[in-house]
């Protein structure tokens, strides 16, 4: 997979993840992964159809999640939550739908041409995903609240 | 004695979301997500709006405008969502009443349907992420115009 398509979604993570949370984001060593990985606990998904096809999932732990959650709506006014219901999921749904909006503009503007699907949202342990004849690239961000993963899975049609 | 009363106070800011009159402005909140929803409504209602209706599609968004009309005063109008997009909602919400003031709130790379909402009358347009400043700045000065 080619590298030039992972970096927009990086940078929009990057900024997005930045503004919305208010803190200092540190990024991780890009890895790549050909066989099936473990989901980590939360994970937003958005599929790609068009000149690329795949998906990207934005993975990270429940406890990670729900810090997020919360940094995020209390930093906007909003009531934390307790425990991650479905408030916490429309966050992070939301929280991909913005970094996803961003790094398809980016691509958009490199001359790429497709469609996302609306993120769906994956909770629960002790799960895998698996991508057959396109490995994923993953770069991690850092902050306060704990690691959050992007993990890239696209090809040219 | 002269009570409080009769001092002006000039420290007081008059609310955004309250009319000359007093009166809150009416606002529907149109929009799949129940983020953007709380998000929205939390920023509306701290300066003064009240929030009259909320809907989680195009088709829930007409219906609702055309029951609360002419008690609504603004929709916020999200443009992907599922059963009716915010485009064809806002058309024929403008259908129906060629004065409603509409604000578009987009996600970033939809700029075609930002443009095709404001030629088919929305007022403005707001792209996500939101930011309190942002959202007031577009709606009051929708609601001035």
């Amino acid at each position: 997979m080619r590298v030039e398509y992972i970096n927009p979604f990086v940078e929009a993570a990057y900024s997005v993840l930045t503004e919305v949370l208010n803190t200092d984001i540190k990024r991780g060593e890009l890895f790549l992964k050909s066989t099936s990985m473990s989901v980590l606990g939360v994970a937003a998904i958005v599929g790609l159809a068009g000149d690329v096809e795949g998906r990207v999932l934005f993975d990270m732990t429940h406890d990670t999640a729900m810090k997020v959650t919360n940094a995020m709506l209390t930093s906007m006014g909003m009531e934390a939550i307790a425990t991650f219901d479905d408030m916490g999921k429309a966050t992070i749904t939301e929280l991909a739908n913005m970094i996803t909006g961003q790094a398809v503009t980016k691509l958009h503007n490199l001359g790429f041409s497709f469609d996302l699907t609306p993120p769906a949202l994956i909770t629960g342990q002790n799960m895998e995903i698996s991508d057959q004849r396109v490995e994923a690239l993953i770069v991690p961000m850092e902050c306060q609240y704990g690691r959050i993963e992007i993990n890239v899975a696209v090809r040219e049609r | 004695m002269r009570t409080k009363g009769d001092f002006p106070n000039i420290n007081e800011r008059k609310a955004e979301g309250v009319r000359e009159d007093g009166a809150p402005y009416r606002v529907l909140v149109v929009d799949d997500s129940m983020f953007v929803t709380k998000q929205i409504q939390q920023i509306l209602t701290s300066e003064g709006f009240e929030v009259v209706g909320v809907a989680v599609d195009g088709a829930e968004g007409v219906e609702k405008y055309k029951e609360l009309h002419p008690n609504v005063d603004l929709v916020t109008m999200d443009i992907t969502m599922p059963k009716m997009d915010g485009v064809s909602a806002l058309e024929k919400i403008i259908e129906f009443d060629k004065n409603a003031v509409v604000i578009m709130i987009s996600a970033l790379g939809k700029q075609d349907l930002v443009k095709q909402s404001l030629m088919i009358g929305a007022k403005n347009y707001i792209v996500k992420p939101l930011d309190r400043k942002k959202v007031l700045e577009r709606i009051v000065s929708s609601l001035n115009r």
